[in-house]
């Protein structure tokens, strides 16, 4: 009567909690995935051909929609790739207020994955707090350069503008505010009932695992590596912050939770020290208003707020475009891991799963 | 694709207007964004190169200075045969200076202790190693790229732990290979980086990372996705971002930038005339002139 076959089913593309465009073939005996295949692509738009055709100064405006939570980290790892590529030296001021908003983009960015992952799992509540706070984030970014999300913010050389005025006014008020709004959060779920039971020991991914699989960021500090290309190659203003890399042994999704967390206190530590040194100054390098390129490559990493993003450039001779450009986008390589992440689990730990692992569509299909 | 319907009766045929020439260009050779031009020149960077090429231009440079010299011997002749004054003396042009914040990063040669150490563990495996904008890179032989993978990662004093990104780069225009592949590798103990390279030629398929570094899973398949580029022992070489069924590797350099079948109207020029007619429009409007003056 009861035969006993595994079935397979389709989760996505169109579901909420695939955060996007995310296909997974799952196949399941009972409730236990047996076999899982992410199938991606569905956002394919072909960035690096459109880059290749674009000049060094048109193509940042497409980084902003490849990590779209988070467009201020990759509008860094492009203004240095490119920097890298010709050897531009950024003026100090320029770099502080660069590492300022990349560190309130990476807040900005963790407080959406905060909010939908835990939407995600059932606690509803966090994600309106979590609202709250990125709407503020986005406001400073609207300040900055005009756009909430879209953001472009810098140039290569340095920035187009300095900070507006009473910019760093509203933020020492966040400053102020936020502490306590991550101490709200954790009261919402670290030592919720229903928050541990759904995490704690779900989706591991072991240190060893995580190197070899490529997968970097939270994830992978969550397994106890302290890998943070902010401390191991320094860029921008990294090298003279003081801040620490949080780190978790367990593995699991609760370990992750708890770095990311750990992580946006950090980063409101660098951006404390942002305001307090930023350095007075010019904001951008004199440079040539056109730029061309000698031959030469470079591969320019970051740390992004889902792990290491980098850029490799090709530049040829007299070129005014990247001759080739390449992203190497942190939730691609992590998305890789999510096979070995829930294989043998529950249906239900996949949605944790892909929580997560913070993937953003935009930037695994480019 | 569909066959224009053909009218069945008279009265329609009497009524049938003539299809109107619209904007539309459905001429793949006729639309001016699918002219793709080709890159004439091979941006690989590389020491030997670079070497050779600051050699030729001294010499191209100190070639033309004795011609500047003898033109002036001969023009000085010339004047004082003709007895007029002596033709200024030809000045020296001088390499042209980076700008002030920019130093452009030429590649030289290997100092690095894992260069050196790699160099010594691959002996002539290693086809050129060198270094520039910071970054180490070693190119090995297209056949040896798994050896050199499993030293890097094995070696004690290399730790290579991490294969960061793997990429590859379509080059029409180079004679004995089409294609640089490159691995980029991350130790993270010791805080390096380093890029392995191989030149391979159109049509042949380099080892798999994915036994050393299974991270090279999904990077190797969307080089193939996007250059066609086919690696061996590969788990499963199949597309990743775009459709299994899709023609043609669209990151190599002869794939148009226009979509197949995407008609070809140039947007920018209209829209950038509609755009202008209406600021003019509004401009007169408001009493303002736009209307730049004319030439005398």
């Amino acid at each position: 009567m009861f035969k006993n076959e595994e079935m397979e089913i389709n989760l996505g593309p169109q579901h909420p909690s695939t955060h996007g465009v995310l296909r997974v073939k799952l196949r399941l005996d009972g409730e236990t995935v047996t076999h899982c295949t992410p199938v991606i692509g569905y956002l394919h738009r072909g960035v690096e051909k459109i880059c290749e055709n674009k000049t060094y100064f048109q193509g940042q405006v497409w980084t902003d929609r490849m990590d779209y939570v988070a467009s201020i980290s990759n509008n860094l790892g492009w203004a240095e790739g490119v920097e890298k590529l010709f050897g531009i030296e950024v003026p100090r001021r320029a770099k502080y207020i660069r590492t300022m908003l990349t560190e309130q983009n990476r807040l900005a960015s963790h407080l959406l994955w905060l909010a939908t992952h835990a939407l995600d799992i059932g606690a509803m509540t966090v994600f309106l707090y979590a609202f709250r706070e990125r709407e503020y984030l986005l406001d400073l970014f609207e300040a900055f350069c005009g756009a909430r999300l879209t953001t472009t913010a810098f140039r290569i050389g340095g920035l187009r503008e300095d900070l507006p005025p009473g910019f760093i006014k509203k933020a020492q008020a966040f400053q102020d505010l936020f502490l306590d709004c991550v101490d709200e959060y954790e009261t919402l779920l670290t030592e919720n009932r229903i928050w541990k039971k759904r995490t704690i020991g779900v989706a591991k991914l072991n240190a060893e695992d995580c190197i070899a699989l490529g997968v970097t960021g939270p994830v992978l500090r969550a397994a106890g590596v302290p890998y943070d290309i902010r401390k191991a190659f320094p860029n921008a203003a990294y090298a003279e912050m003081d801040f620490e890399i949080p780190t978790r042994t367990e593995a699991d999704t609760y370990a992750r939770y708890l770095v990311r967390l750990a992580e946006m206190r950090q980063s409101h530590r660098i951006i404390q020290q942002c305001i307090d040194g930023l350095p007075e100054g010019p904001v951008m390098a004199k440079i040539p208003k056109i730029l061309k390129s000698e031959v030469n490559e470079v591969y320019h990493p970051i740390e992004a707020p889902k792990g290491e993003l980098g850029y490799y450039f090709v530049g040829e001779k007299g070129g005014l475009n990247p001759y080739r450009m390449h992203v190497r986008a942190p939730s691609f390589v992590n998305l890789q891991a999510l096979p070995k992440m829930i294989e043998g689990r529950l249906l239900a730990d996949v949605i944790a799963a892909i929580g997560t692992l913070d993937v953003v569509l935009g930037e695994i299909d480019r | 694709m569909s066959e224009p319907n053909t009218p069945d009766t008279p009265q329609e045929n009497a009524v049938t207007p003539e299809v109107p020439s619209g904007p539309y260009v459905y001429d793949y050779a006729a639309s001016p964004q699918r002219q793709i031009v080709m890159p004439k020149t091979v941006p690989l960077p590389s020491l030997k190169t670079y070497q050779a090429e600051v050699v030729a231009a001294a010499a191209a440079d100190e070639a033309k200075w004795q011609k500047q010299l003898a033109d002036f011997e001969v023009a000085k002749a010339k004047a004082e045969a003709e007895g007029k004054d002596a033709p200024k003396l030809p000045v020296r042009a001088v390499p042209r200076k980076d700008d002030n914040d920019m130093k452009t990063p030429w590649p030289v040669e290997a100092k690095d202790a894992d260069l050196l150490k790699l160099q010594e563990l691959l002996g002539d495996k290693v086809e050129e190693i060198f270094e520039q904008a910071g970054e180490l890179v070693c190119q090995v032989k297209k056949e040896a790229i798994l050896d050199a993978l499993k030293v890097c990662r094995d070696d004690v004093s290399l730790k290579y732990e991490m294969l960061a990104d793997q990429s590859a780069t379509h080059y029409p225009a180079a004679k004995d290979f089409a294609f640089s592949v490159v691995y980029h590798l991350t130790s993270i103990s010791r805080c390096k980086r380093l890029r392995l390279r191989i030149l391979i030629p159109e049509g042949f398929s380099p080892e798999s990372a994915c036994s050393e570094y299974p991270s090279a899973n999904w990077m190797e398949r969307e080089i193939y996705d996007m250059l066609g580029i086919r690696f061996l022992n590969h788990p499963d070489m199949t597309r990743i971002l775009c459709p299994e069924d899709w023609e043609g590797y669209p990151l190599r350099k002869e794939y148009p930038t226009v979509g197949w079948g995407q008609r070809d109207i140039d947007f920018r020029e209209d829209r950038g005339g509609v755009l202008n007619r209406l600021a003019m429009e509004k401009a007169g409007q408001m009493g303002i002139n736009l209307k730049q003056p004319k030439a005398d």
